[in-house]
């Protein structure tokens, strides 16, 4: 087996780092923790770890939580944010993806599938809950069948890109989905990634008007 | 309003907390200054009221210090702003102060005004009549006044905010400005009589109008600011009281649910499922948008899986959890209630006869709705089913398929079981997009 991979663990709770890290396997190695937004940011710079599983919420910094950290900490490249969050609220999530993390899970994911979040997003790949699955399907108004015909366009879901979340939020694993769809789980990582990008660029009208309609703007 | 920040924190000590100097309205004999100080003071009001009496005879002061203190202290009841300063989180903690009330008011404040008024008449009426009262500048003064108290004493109807207080307000204004002009025209009418020049006289007129103006202006954009503030206090109140209520509700189901926890801690299945079911709600507290009963498929649905959590168990008697995603929302129709019903036995049939996780998909489209409940058990052969079990082929297929939807289900040892509900609806989905153009999926 190959080196584990670094993480930094950003929680302003210290019961759940405690217990994230006692239930991470031998793939992935706690290098470092913190419990605040400045913490977090002297660490992410100190460490430069591949990965930082981040709280959606936390105290300190200007206010920001989890999406301020993401933003002071653009100037370290090859790190990248996988969120980790209890709570349901769209804006919560979707305000840590805008600003770049690479995906997002809940907190009572099993610690196996935690594990395998790390090494995806450590090997560059995005990360969708079934939840987030759910609110790019509704942000996106791909359940009204509004679907893209290009591959460049970045204001809607292309059709294959819907059915990947559509099984992706019915609690389909990407191996799952693959076999669905008789592709391979490359070919789902790059579905995933290229709507996490869409969902970070897309100055989509609906997304717009449904991020307002949030308070995220 | 907040203590101010190098305070330290209020405790829920059982020292009575010293109200905030205010009016009340009850046990008042004629401003409510000398209860209000009472209360602040936490004296009795009987001596408040003595020594206020006492400092008269020395050069007016006690007289003084009362209309001093009318004009500043705004009317209240000091126990209900005491406990609307309180922080929302320590509400539930802090014992609440109350005045003794003796509920009836007499309106002296009116009755004195009265009183004057009628006194001014009665003089008047005596001069017409040949008395010899001097009175010529006395008495237009005491008009002026009179004029004056009542245009004040709408403070005080304003500020108890009755629902009728702005219109007698007005009429208090307009009444309070017809005395004091009144008293005017007959200081001017007595200086004319005098001797002074007409002309002199409308002169120095139209120069205190000019300043009076001047002063207006002047003051205006300290108005706008105050009135401004006042909105803003409003809108903070508001927000501040829906955060009490849910810290209210909070505190009461979570504490409940803990001391439940604690009386059966031994008994795992049902902690599971205690603290489960507390999740939820907390959850729904704390990001669901609150819908009326019967306009959301969305609520309706949670309410089904709650149910479902509640009362089924696993094979093991493990309680289940059920990980729900929605797309859209649309208003409940007999269709989607069809379509719930049948999700209902598909879901118990999961928790019950499959394995978790159990993932719960509902999607609200422009034409259709649809539902995919999915376990990871070792699946079953649809075919193996006897004609005679109800459960799978009736409750939750022929539900649906009478009111025309389709139901599919695929089961497989390696995968689970998928069961795949789609209602066909009509307009009316907020499947979201007025610019929906064109093209479903091939």
């Amino acid at each position: 087996m190959s080196e584990p991979v670094d993480v930094v663990l950003v929680d302003d709770h210290h019961m759940f780092r405690a217990g994230v890290k006692a239930s991470l396997d031998a793939r992935v190695r706690v290098v470092g923790e913190a419990a605040d937004v400045d913490s977090a940011v002297q660490v992410v710079h100190d460490v430069r770890p591949p990965v930082v599983l981040l709280d959606v919420h936390l105290p300190g910094g200007d206010g920001g939580g989890g999406a301020e950290v993401v933003r002071r900490c653009v100037d370290v490249p090859g790190t990248r944010f996988l969120a980790l969050s209890v709570s349901d609220a769209a804006e919560d999530v979707v305000a840590v993806i805008r600003v770049g993390a690479r995906g997002y899970v809940t907190k009572n994911i099993d610690p196996q599938a935690l594990s395998d979040a790390v090494l995806r997003v450590a090997g560059g790949d995005a990360v969708f809950s079934p939840r987030l699955a759910g609110f790019v399907l509704d942000a996106f108004g791909a359940a009204a069948g509004d679907v893209a015909t290009g591959d460049d366009e970045l204001d809607r879901l292309s059709a294959r890109e819907r059915e990947v979340m559509r099984l992706i939020a019915r609690g389909y694993t990407y191996r799952e989905v693959a076999g669905e769809l008789f592709i391979s789980v490359k070919t789902v990582e790059t579905h995933v990634s290229a709507v996490l990008r869409k969902l970070q660029l897309s100055n989509r009208n609906e997304l717009t008007r449904w991020a307002a309609a949030r308070r995220l703007l | 309003m907040t203590p101010p920040p190098g305070a330290p924190p209020q405790t829920a000590a059982p020292a009575r907390v010293r109200l905030p100097l205010r009016r009340p309205e009850q046990g008042r004999w004629f401003a409510g200054v000398a209860t209000g100080l009472a209360a602040h003071l936490d004296v009795p009001v009987a001596l408040v009221r003595i020594i206020l009496v006492a400092l008269v005879p020395a050069a007016g002061a006690g007289l003084a210090a009362y209309v001093f203190w009318w004009i500043t202290v705004p009317v209240g009841d000091p126990a209900a702003v005491a406990a609307a300063a309180r922080p929302s989180a320590l509400q539930r903690l802090a014992r609440r102060q109350t005045l003794r009330s003796d509920g009836r008011r007499v309106p002296w404040a009116e009755l004195a005004l009265g009183a004057l008024l009628v006194l001014a008449a009665a003089v008047m009426v005596a001069m017409r009549l040949g008395a010899d009262i001097d009175a010529a500048w006395a008495l237009p003064v005491l008009v002026v006044l009179v004029g004056v108290a009542l245009a004040w004493s709408q403070l005080d109807a304003v500020q108890r905010g009755r629902p009728d207080g702005r219109r007698i307000s007005v009429l208090r204004l307009i009444g309070g400005g017809l005395l004091a002009a009144a008293g005017v025209l007959l200081v001017a009418g007595q200086a004319v009589g005098q001797g002074v020049e007409p002309v002199l006289l409308l002169q120095s007129g139209v120069a205190a109008l000019a300043v009076l103006l001047g002063v207006g202006l002047v003051m205006a954009p300290w108005w706008v600011r105050l009135a401004r503030e006042l909105g803003d206090e409003r809108a903070a109140r508001a927000r501040e009281a829906e955060r009490a209520d849910i810290a209210a509700h909070l505190h009461d189901s979570v504490l409940q649910t803990l001391a439940l926890i604690r009386a059966r801690a031994d008994e795992p299945a049902e902690v599971a499922r205690m603290a489960r079911a507390q999740e939820r709600e907390l959850r729904e507290w704390l990001y669901d948008d609150r819908h009326e009963p019967g306009t959301s498929l969305v609520a309706a649905l949670r309410a089904v899986v709650a149910e479902v959590e509640d009362s089924r168990s696993g094979p093991s008697g493990e309680p289940v959890a059920v990980d729900v995603v929605v797309v859209g929302d649309r208003v409940p129709d007999p269709d989607t209630l069809a379509l719930l019903q049948a999700t209902r036995e598909a879901l118990v049939n999961a928790v019950v006869h499959g394995r978790p996780p159990v993932s719960l998909y509902l999607e609200v489209g422009p034409d259709a709705v649809e539902v995919f409940v999915r376990d990871r058990g070792d699946g079953f052969d649809l075919e193996d089913v006897g004609p005679d079990r109800f459960g799978v082929r009736e409750s939750i297929m022929g539900r649906v398929r009478r009111r025309g939807g389709t139901a599919r289900v695929t089961s497989s040892p390696a995968r689970g079981t998928e069961v795949h509900l789609c209602m066909p609806v009509g307009g009316g989905g907020s499947g979201r997009g007025e610019d929906e153009d064109e093209e479903h999926e091939a």
